[in-house]
């Protein structure tokens, strides 16, 4: 047993730490090492991960939320979108056949690749739209001078569409989605990238927790693996928020694309190797 | 109460909330998994491979997962471990929504009520499906 356990320790706690430098989360590298290297079936893995996606969104939320990064009225507004996705994804995931899950995950994967290499600056706009306004979205941001800059926001809506797609790949894939979810609130909302990747990691916990509580009550989640993975990744993105502020991840960047497009690969690979 | 109000609770509570569910979850899940390595790690083993095949337990009455916890049952208590983290994204929902209750900010009691019963149902209909 303790062989096995070591083995899904290490894997976890890998994938949280590259998960928490890459910004993209666990979910993305523990779904598909599970699947790869534990030979375990996609949908085992997607709930093992969907239940460790919500515990490394509550450690990360911690610190964002207290110093004021998170924007929680944003989060609560688009968190209806996501969840009503993740509801309707974690029960697709239970009647999808495991070969399409795979497919979608490379397509997934692909869509990261691209956002890590476009990631872009902020784009701060002084006036809102009525409905942001109404919801009282806007806030302040410190700029490198440690002055807080006034944010508005934009285009709730469509920003609240492209999270319902997130929310569906989110409860069909085990992960948190959180390339779509900056991409929504950075360049369809113009929330500042910093505020909305607080943001997507505290929205995260929701999304996937909607996903996981599906999976949970229709016996989907494998205790012997979601506990271990549970407990590695948390402590892999424990690690690796510690060693993010000592390491330039512009340099990372590169390395992270090819991780994406090898597991997009890989995944696509099998998928298509069983049609 | 004041916007600010309301932001400043919202900033000083939800991550001791947060904090508080993860590591009493994660406490429970350590020990569940010391409790399976001591006294039941043939069946872990047996579990890892059958999951491997794809042949999971389905679902758990919960009656029956309190029982087993009183016996002392390792694989419950990794069980409960499990539900323990998945009421982090519901107890904060549920916080927020008695806290804009207590504020008479309804735009988002309403929006904080539709989440929570997203949850809910989902979790409900997976039960049933």
């Amino acid at each position: 047993m303790l062989e096995i356990l070591i083995d899904l320790l290490a894997l976890a706690v890998g994938a949280g730490f590259v998960g928490a430098l890459s910004g993209l989360g666990g979910g993305v590298f523990i779904v598909p090492a599970l699947v790869i290297f534990a030979h375990m079936p996609m949908k085992v893995a997607v709930g093992a991960s969907l239940i460790s996606v919500v515990a490394t969104s509550a450690g990360a939320s911690v610190a964002f939320v207290r110093d004021g990064w998170t924007n929680l009225k944003v989060a609560m507004v688009l968190e209806c979108a996501t969840v009503t996705g993740a509801v309707i994804g974690a029960y697709l995931a239970g009647v999808v056949p495991n070969v399409v899950l795979e497919l979608l995950f490379a397509a997934m994967m692909l869509q990261s690749a691209y956002f890590t290499v476009t990631k872009r600056g902020d784009d701060i706009l002084t006036k809102g739209d009525p409905l942001a306004e109404r919801l009282e979205l806007a806030g302040e941001v410190p700029d490198l001078s440690g002055n807080l800059v006034h944010y508005e926001v934009v285009k709730v809506p469509q920003g609240g569409a492209l999270m319902v797609v997130a929310g569906l790949m989110s409860g069909m894939l085990g992960i948190g989605s959180g390339a779509l979810k900056v991409m929504a609130m950075d360049y369809i909302m113009h929330l500042p990238l910093k505020v909305s990747s607080a943001t997507s990691n505290f929205m995260i916990g929701v999304t996937a927790g909607a996903g996981a509580l599906v999976f949970l009550a229709r016996g989907d989640v494998a205790t012997t693996i979601a506990a271990p993975v549970a407990i590695g990744v948390t402590a892999g993105a424990l690690i690796g928020s510690r060693v993010l502020p000592r390491v330039r991840v512009e340099s990372l960047r590169a390395a992270f694309v090819i991780i994406l497009l090898l597991i997009a690969a890989e995944m696509g690979w099998r998928a298509l190797s069983r049609i | 109460m004041a916007k600010q109000e309301e932001d400043r609770i919202l900033r000083r509570w939800t991550p001791i909330l947060l904090r508080s569910i993860l590591v009493t979850a994660m406490v429970v899940l350590a020990a569940g998994l010391v409790m399976t390595y001591t006294f039941a790690p043939r069946y872990y083993v047996e579990r890892y491979q059958a999951v491997q095949h794809g042949q999971m337990i389905g679902k758990e009455k919960f009656g029956l997962l309190l029982d087993r916890i009183r016996q002392g049952n390792p694989h419950a208590v990794l069980t409960v471990g499990l539900f323990i983290l998945t009421l982090v994204p519901l107890a904060r929902v549920a916080f927020c929504f008695i806290l804009f209750i207590r504020e008479r900010d309804y735009t988002y009691v309403v929006l904080t009520a539709y989440v929570l019963a997203g949850l809910i149902v989902g979790a409900l209909a997976g039960a049933a499906g």
